[in-house]
């Protein structure tokens, strides 16, 4: 399927290895992704917190230039641009003159057709159709995964269509799994990590951080996985902070999904980046290659 | 934090303030039956103590003008959209915390906790003025604000521990090589930026 794809300013900057490993993967699976021409930022958390109509506007214009080049659905990696995207185009079908507002300053107008979908749609549709797991040339044995979702992937401040479950989400332990992996049932899967207030509200954010840390050391996992660039960021860079609170001393590497699904579908070590972390994922990486050589000796 | 366990009520501005926020919101926040999930489920529940998500509700039905605009629930909210979620009459009190967060700075109110103010403008006006957001530029802008109250209050330690913080994080980031050194920019920041002067009530 080709994709209207669009990054976000966060994956053309701190999370650029979920850039380049949302395009390989993508593409191993047979998909074709163009990015979206000129797009701009789409206000994040923060426009909502400041304007109800920039909320809006904000994403209106990516949503009319992906449309006017004719797809049919766009692909948003990040779980923040995605959600807002998502918030924006249903807010505009529901209210006509908003979106004719808007779309009096906008180049590209917006019809409001267009899916919107984040990544693990395409994944998940791979691992249920089975075809994810036939090209599956690494198995993930010994990887057991507290799957994290946070806030903005299935939790929406309005009615959406939502393909997965809002409380208790599963298509990435369904990814996982098609791959070779384990995953946990767990109970901070949905909690908030705090987002952007380890800036301004540190100690509070440390706190959310310490109890998901704390839950999914408690049920055996030896890795975080999640999608959105903000829970990745504060679950490993503030991890000596929160641990040490906590007076905890094992560690535990924080990946993005498709970091997992790129190994698993045989791309390399450093062309997924994953020497770009706070938390080392090598211990885990030997873990993973003992088990695959233990497997094929047995 | 907020020791008041009374709120101020008033028949008048009780129907003012709840039909104001309801509107703006457009959250039916009159079917509050104060079943207490969003409390339960709040992320900054500890922090906040007392004050939970039906009682910020409670408070804008009640009509408590002042406590509403201004109080550590409004400014600690994540956006997190658990309380929504849950509510059994699909009252989103996040939105009622946007909303609430935008009438105090329409009021011109000081806000309870201005780092978070501090961040959530600079993000937005640094990212229409580029059309997209640059990491280093927003902190930037962020850091200029949080410093330039700190050295208005003479706060010096404060103003010490910022400056350290916010390196040690950048120098880490640039040892990893995710600290990106290039500018990122939209030309549709002009869309954007008639788009935010039509909407006319945003970040100043």
């Amino acid at each position: 399927m080709e994709y209207a794809y669009y990054p976000g300013c966060t994956l053309k900057q701190s999370a650029f290895p979920l850039d380049r490993q949302s395009r390989k993967v993508l593409r191993a699976l047979g998909h074709g992704l163009t990015e979206i021409r000129d797009w701009n930022c789409c206000g994040a958390t923060s426009a909502s917190k400041l304007d109800d109509f920039l909320e809006v506007a904000m994403p209106a214009r990516n949503i009319g230039i992906a449309e006017s080049a004719g797809f049919e659905e766009m692909l948003i990696p990040c779980s923040a641009c995605y959600s807002k995207t998502v918030v924006a185009k249903t807010r505009m079908n529901r209210d006509p003159r908003l979106k004719q507002e808007i779309n009096s300053e906008l180049a590209h107008q917006v019809r409001g057709e267009i899916r919107v979908s984040s990544i693990l749609e395409p994944l998940f549709d791979a691992a249920r159709s089975r075809e994810l797991g036939q090209r599956v040339s690494r198995q993930l044995s010994g990887v057991v995964a507290a799957c994290y979702y946070g806030c903005m992937l299935t939790r929406f401040p309005l009615d959406v269509d939502l393909r997965d479950d809002a409380e208790n989400p599963g298509f990435m332990e369904a990814v996982l799994e098609a791959a070779g992996g384990t995953s946990l049932d767990w109970q901070e899967k949905t909690f908030c990590c705090g987002a952007s207030a380890t800036v301004y509200d540190r100690e509070t954010a440390l706190d959310l951080m310490g109890r998901i840390f704390s839950d999914a050391l408690a049920r055996g996992a030896n890795c975080l996985v999640t999608l959105c660039p903000v829970c990745q960021m504060n679950m490993d860079a503030y991890q000596e902070a929160y641990c040490s609170r906590l007076g905890r001393s094992r560690r535990l590497p924080v990946l993005f999904i498709t970091e997992l699904v790129g190994l698993a579908l045989g791309l390399g070590y450093k062309e997924l980046y994953l020497d770009r972390h706070f938390v080392d994922p090598a211990p885990l990486l030997r873990e993973m290659e003992r088990q695959q050589e233990t497997e094929a000796a047995s | 934090m907020q020791e008041q366990t009374a709120f101020q009520v008033s028949g008048d501005a009780a129907r003012e303030l709840s039909a104001e926020i309801a509107g703006r919101s457009e959250q039916p926040i009159a079917s509050c039956y104060q079943c207490r999930r969003c409390a339960a489920g709040c992320p900054v529940g500890e922090a906040t103590g007392y004050l939970t998500p039906d009682r910020l509700i409670r408070m804008v039905l009640l009509g408590d003008r002042k406590m509403a605009l201004n109080n550590d629930l409004v400014w600690r909210c994540l956006s997190c959209y658990t309380c929504g979620t849950r509510c059994p009459n699909g009252i989103h009190t996040s939105r009622v915390t946007e909303t609430l967060k935008q009438m105090a700075r329409e009021e011109r109110l000081e806000p309870l906790h201005p780092k978070t103010d501090s961040f959530h403008r600079s993000f937005v006006k640094t990212s229409l003025f580029w059309g997209r957001m640059n990491e280093v530029g927003l902190m930037a802008a962020y850091q200029a604000r949080v410093l330039w109250s700190c050295l208005k209050r003479r706060d010096f330690r404060e103003m010490r521990s910022e400056i350290s913080s916010q390196t040690r994080f950048g120098l880490s980031l640039f040892r990893l090589g995710r600290l990106h050194p290039g500018w990122t920019v939209s030309r549709g920041r002009r869309e954007l930026g008639r788009l935010a002067a039509k909407s006319g009530r945003h970040s100043r």
